[in-house]
């Protein structure tokens, strides 16, 4: 069958294209760290709004830190136009992250689709300082491990893939990690009870968490993972 | 195999898709046919074509070729749109053309140029043909997209859409942002009365408030929202869009022009909400042809100033609205707005509450609306006048007025006045008026 063979791989073709529209940058975050050409964002220690709690906040109150524009229209809008201008540009003012949606067919779904990629883009770049002595996993990190890490306990739950939402979390702990121990994916690996292969396998199921991996590593002049 | 004619293809060729000639929305405020049939959008109709997937990539080259060809004269012409644009249309067209279950695929595939498997057939939605001539329509004749499709995504809704029914625009979402988040969590009560939508066309504004009311209220006392339209099109488009969302039993359609229908439900409503006709007469000519040559003029033309609709609704509003009722119309913009306040403020003095106006995403101050007042509800009771008496009457804070047979009475903040046998009670703190009325109630028999 031809669509079977088209498979998988065109999925993440688009889930590729998407990302294009992603824009990270900062417009004068208020603590810039940066560390070899990766941009990134820490949150001060003295601060006690602790940055992992961006992810954890509902909807309504991410947006409430967020400054959301849209592209102006030119000319009276309203009734005047048929022009889709439904795209949502989305800055969270803490981290000075962008996230845009275009390409939805309501203004309404694009806010939505925006606040996702933000959600992401924040996992990606906002990051958490690790203490590697003592060491141990947190939930949001074990739910997103396979089944055979030695830190999985049986509340843990099945192991959740990068559709599920809840998957931002456990990347944002995992990169958390692989940063603190320089890029070292056996090092992270022994930490989380795992071996080496089962979590670059891990690392390569997602796309953006691959990239910022790889970003890190290059940074370090250690090999992409491949 | 189709055989695929690159032009040449008559419009005459889909049936399901009649052009109809612009001028013929000039005459529709005075047409009257009765049964008009909506049409199916395309994202709805079974998947009972095919075409190989070839024949495909050959459409969508030419379809993504003509739009290319456009670049920047439309924009020139009327404010239209771009290549960049029609291109993300026909990828949404492309969307809705194909079956939903190998979509990505197929659209990954156009995307890519990949030549595997030519000969594969792909499930679509209409015919091949029709699309040549749909895609014509949309750059040569500047057909609406949401006209060829049949549907516009609008907040969470796909609202069906056709030639005579206005094509729902995104700064209207902000309405629905007003009724959630102004209206009913200020007033919770609101939630369980009628609202009604003035010139709902495709009845976005209706549904939409329909679901936001069902979130918002208590128990099972859901509101009700009643639709009107003039126009017989939008009449029969709205009703289908309300069945299509299972909101039969909550939301009511009902042919007429702005409060003429609502004779029943004078004085009863929480919530009066419109995007009526406001652009200027003047400007018909210029609009886009998109808009000017295709959408219903009925909907477009505001009058001269373009504020003839807007002050019919200022008008019969008050005397809709029930106490603490919330209103919030569309308008052209600043202007419009500020217009409509001044004329509130000299003309209607003390018929309306704190007005507010409210910018739509793009910054234009768009809507204007009247706050809800919390707690303001309407109690039916039996109760002499002349005989009521607080029971803390002996209270400093509480304060009896009485004129024009109409008697006041101040509970600390809470205001209750009499009149007839009717209650009104603003209730400002959490004493809750359930648990006065009794007590009232009580004395007066006592008396």
């Amino acid at each position: 069958m031809a669509t079977a063979a088209m498979g998988g791989g065109f999925m993440n073709q688009i889930m590729r294209s998407n990302t294009v529209s992603l824009v990270g940058k900062a417009a004068a975050p208020p603590w810039p760290w940066p560390l070899k050409g990766f941009q990134l964002y820490c949150c001060s220690n003295t601060n006690n709004n602790n940055s992992n709690t961006y992810l954890t906040l509902k909807d309504e109150e991410l947006m409430r830190q967020c400054e959301l524009n849209t592209f102006k229209a030119s000319g009276p809008g309203g009734q005047h136009r048929n022009k889709r201008e439904s795209a949502v540009r989305l800055k969270h003012l803490p981290t000075g992250i962008i996230a845009q949606a275009v390409e939805d067919r309501s203004q309404h779904m694009n806010r939505a689709s925006a606040l996702a990629r933000l959600r992401t883009l924040i996992a990606l770049k906002v990051r958490n300082p690790v203490s590697l002595e003592s060491y141990s996993p947190p939930p949001e990190l074990l739910q997103i491990l396979p089944r055979n890490s030695t830190h999985r306990r049986s509340d843990s739950g099945p192991q959740i893939g990068p559709n599920n939402p809840k998957f931002i979390l456990g990347m944002q702990a995992l990169l958390d990690l692989i940063f603190a121990v320089d890029g070292s994916i056996s090092d992270a690996a022994k930490l989380l009870g795992m071996s080496t292969g089962a979590l670059s396998r891990l690392i390569l199921s997602d796309d953006s968490l691959w990239k910022a991996v790889n970003k890190l590593r290059a940074s370090k002049g250690m090999k992409p993972l491949k | 195999m189709l055989k695929l004619r690159s032009s040449g293809l008559s419009c005459g060729v889909c049936a399901n898709f009649r052009i109809t000639i612009p001028r013929c929305y000039m005459n529709s405020k005075t047409t009257s046919s009765i049964d008009v049939k909506p049409k199916v959008p395309l994202y709805l109709r079974p998947p009972s074509f095919s075409a190989s997937l070839s024949e495909l990539t050959k459409w969508h080259k030419w379809a993504k070729n003509l739009a290319s060809s456009v670049g920047s004269s439309f924009i020139n012409l009327d404010n239209g749109p771009d290549s960049t644009l029609l291109r993300r249309e026909l990828n949404w067209l492309l969307q809705d053309l194909i079956e939903l279950q190998h979509r990505l695929v197929i659209l990954s595939r156009l995307e890519s140029g990949n030549n595997e498997n030519p000969d594969v057939s792909v499930a679509l939605r209409a015919p091949l043909e029709e699309m040549y001539c749909v895609w014509r329509q949309r750059i040569e004749k500047r057909r609406p997209f949401q006209y060829v499709v049949g549907c516009e995504h609008w907040r969470d809704l796909v609202l069906s859409v056709q030639e005579g029914v206005l094509i729902p625009r995104p700064e209207t979402e902000v309405i629905i942002d007003l009724v959630e988040g102004v209206a009913l969590n200020n007033a919770p009560e609101l939630a369980q009365s009628f609202w009604a939508d003035l010139g709902t066309g495709s009845g976005a504004i209706a549904i939409a408030t329909a679901r936001a009311l069902a979130t918002h209220a208590r128990g099972d006392a859901c509101g009700r929202v009643i639709a009107t339209d003039l126009s017989p099109v939008a009449v029969a488009v709205a009703t289908s869009n309300v069945q299509r969302y299972g909101l039969q039993d909550v939301v009511e359609v009902r042919k007429g022009s702005w409060f003429e229908p609502l004779k029943d439900v004078q004085g009863k409503l929480a919530g009066v909400l419109s995007n009526p006709p406001y652009i200027p007469s003047g400007d018909i000519s210029g609009l886009q042809a998109e808009v000017g040559q295709h959408e219903p003029i009925l909907a477009l033309d505001g009058g001269i100033s373009g504020t003839n609709d807007l002050l019919h609704l200022i008008d019969g509003v008050a005397s809709m609205l029930k106490p603490g009722g919330f209103f919030a119309f569309e308008t052209n913009g600043e202007q419009q707005c500020k217009f409509l306040v001044e004329y509130i403020e000299n003309e209607k003095p003390g018929s309306f509450r704190d007005m507010n106006i409210v910018s739509d995403f793009a910054g234009i101050q768009r809507f204007l609306s009247q706050l809800p007042q919390p707690g303001m509800e309407v109690y039916n009771l039996k109760l002499p006048i002349k005989s009521a008496r607080c029971p803390w009457s002996n209270n400093d804070e509480v304060h009896v007025v009485e004129y024009e047979g109409l008697t006041s009475i101040t509970v600390r903040r809470e205001i209750f006045s009499f009149k007839l046998s009717t209650i009104s009670c603003r209730r400002l703190n959490p004493l809750s008026f359930s648990t006065l009325a009794p007590v009232l109630q009580t004395r007066a028999e006592d008396d």
